[in-house]
């Protein structure tokens, strides 16, 4: 049989993509009900991974989000006049890490809590006067807020300083939490999807020994003989990955549904960037774990 | 073409199979390897496939060593050879199209040059009006064609046969070896074991070769002579 030219050893290999196809398709028919199974549990384990992953990238969003319009409210006594409160911001803005100082009026402050409180603003008007004091607005960087607490504490004429440590102490905890999860989560996500798919892939192998044995005896190089089973193991984890992402995506479109309505203070991260990230690490991690996980099952082929 | 000087053959179970085998067969020749059934005549046709490896001697095969650490030359070997078995190892599911095109897919041969050697092929077999039907839905007689098409498809230099007729009735037995010294030529030569003697055309320009007990008890004779 005349050989082709050199170099045309990859268009041999496109010109056998059709029958790597049927190939992977018939293997799949052959033990069906057992490779339903496997496709259902890997698509789950990615479906949990993407849950996980979406949690601990919001979080560190809302961390972020925070972090960046981290503010410091400074209250002063009653006896301090306009000028006396524009004093104080002229000494707090030459505090070190104070970025920027303004004086926030009654009415302002007033506004702004109608503002986040949106349609439960109504609950304000139970006051008959407004209960908001003017206070002096402090915009600062984080790393520096033990220091600027501690001077502004000993600033004469403030009698208060509030500042949101907590919430950021425990978004940042529940972000490490998820974050530790997603690890913990991936690292199972991966050995589990690796010994489904290898097991998968031993069997198919098993059930085609005949078939293995003839190929060898004719000839056919191990590529040859490999390609259908990665290929079979390729399109059952991306198969999954792609189930699992799809129904990741939903789910988050209803978490965010649920949450951007009745809490609208909390500052998500867009939905569409969350969710093309996750697709792009369900499918990668998926191929990625679908081709080493027929790799680990391919060995056996060699002892038949 | 064949080259065996003392080759043995000792399976790890300590079964010896072959003794001090010498052998030789050139370019063209047609080859019947007789003998009983335990003689060795598999034993002989595995070593020059290299199903198996000789334990001692020396073995060529197409100017190829057969021997230890020598895998991928014992592929390319392979390559050249165009196998039929007794049980046919023919892929089930498949046509007998799809199964003789197998047999030449990773040959970096063109496509179209491939499905016209494969149409070509179960044409001389007879089975042009199968070339769509499912190898288990055909009778053993034509399974074995399919598999001799497989094998000749493949314009092979070596076609090795093991007892190609030893699932077949008299008739398709006759008509299979008949098919098989056909495609002896300048070429390509043509190893076959058979037990059946009687079913060899004397007429035959023929090398018989007798084996027994793992040894060659009658290296060469003509079948014409007979």
């Amino acid at each position: 049989m005349r050989k082709v030219e050199n170099g045309s050893k990859m268009k041999n290999f496109f010109s056998n993509i059709g029958y790597f196809f049927k190939e992977t398709i018939l293997m799949i028919r052959l033990s069906l009900s057992s490779n339903i199974l496997s496709f259902l549990s890997t698509s789950l384990i990615f479906f949990i991974l993407a849950m996980v992953l979406t949690g601990w990238w919001i979080s560190s969003g809302v961390t972020r989000a925070i972090q960046g319009e981290a503010e410091i409210s400074a209250y002063f006594g009653r006896n301090v006049d306009q000028n006396g409160a524009l004093k104080l911001v002229e000494s707090i803005k030459a505090i070190k890490g104070v970025k920027s100082a303004r004086l926030v009026d009654d009415k302002e402050a007033l506004s702004d809590m109608q503002k986040i409180l949106g349609k439960e603003s109504e609950i304000l008007k139970v006051f008959d006067e407004n209960p908001f004091t003017s206070y002096i607005e402090v915009n600062i960087e984080l790393d520096s807020v033990d220091g600027i607490l501690g001077e502004l504490k000993n600033l004469p004429g403030i009698d208060s300083v509030r500042d949101n440590r907590d919430v950021l102490d425990r978004i940042r905890s529940i972000s490490s939490l998820f974050m530790f999860i997603g690890w913990l989560v991936l690292a199972a996500a991966a050995i589990t999807t690796l010994v489904i798919i290898s097991h998968i892939i031993r069997l198919a192998i098993q059930d085609n020994r005949e078939q293995i044995n003839t190929l060898k005896l004719l000839g056919a190089p191990g590529a040859f003989i490999s390609f259908p089973f990665v290929l079979q193991g390729l399109l059952m984890t991306l198969g999954g990955g792609i189930l699992a992402s799809l129904l990741a995506s939903f789910v988050l479109g209803q978490i965010y549904a649920r949450i951007s309505g009745p809490l609208p203070f909390i500052p998500l991260p867009p939905a569409a960037s969350i969710i093309n990230a996750m697709f792009t690490v369900i499918i990668t991690a998926s191929a990625a774990l679908g081709i080493v996980g027929s790799m680990l099952g391919l060995p056996s082929s060699e002892n038949r | 073409m064949i080259n065996a000087e003392n080759v043995s053959l000792r399976y790890p179970d300590g079964t010896e199979a072959l003794r001090d085998i010498n052998l030789g067969i050139g370019s063209g020749e047609l080859v019947y390897i007789t003998g009983r059934s335990g003689s060795g005549k598999t034993s002989l046709l595995k070593l020059l496939m290299g199903m198996e490896l000789p334990t001692g001697g020396s073995l060529t095969v197409l100017g190829q060593k057969v021997e230890k650490g020598r895998s991928s030359g014992i592929r390319q070997l392979r390559l050249r050879i165009g196998p039929v078995f007794q049980e046919f190892r023919l892929i089930d599911g498949r046509s007998a199209f799809d199964n003789v095109l197998l047999g030449m897919r990773f040959l970096d041969a063109p496509g179209k040059q491939m499905r016209e050697a494969a149409q070509e092929a179960l044409e001389i077999v007879g089975l042009a009006h199968k070339i769509s039907s499912r190898v288990e839905n055909l009778s053993w007689g034509e399974r074995q064609r399919v598999a001799i098409a497989r094998a000749v498809a493949r314009k092979p230099s070596l076609i090795l046969a093991d007892e190609p007729t030893g699932n077949l009735d008299r008739e398709n037995a006759t008509n299979i070896l008949g098919i098989l010294n056909s495609f002896r030529n300048k070429e390509t030569s043509v190893v076959i074991t058979t037990h059946a003697t009687h079913l060899i055309d004397p007429s035959l320009d023929a090398a018989l070769i007798t084996m027994d007990e793992g040894n060659l008890r009658c290296e060469r004779s003509k079948t014409g002579a007979k």
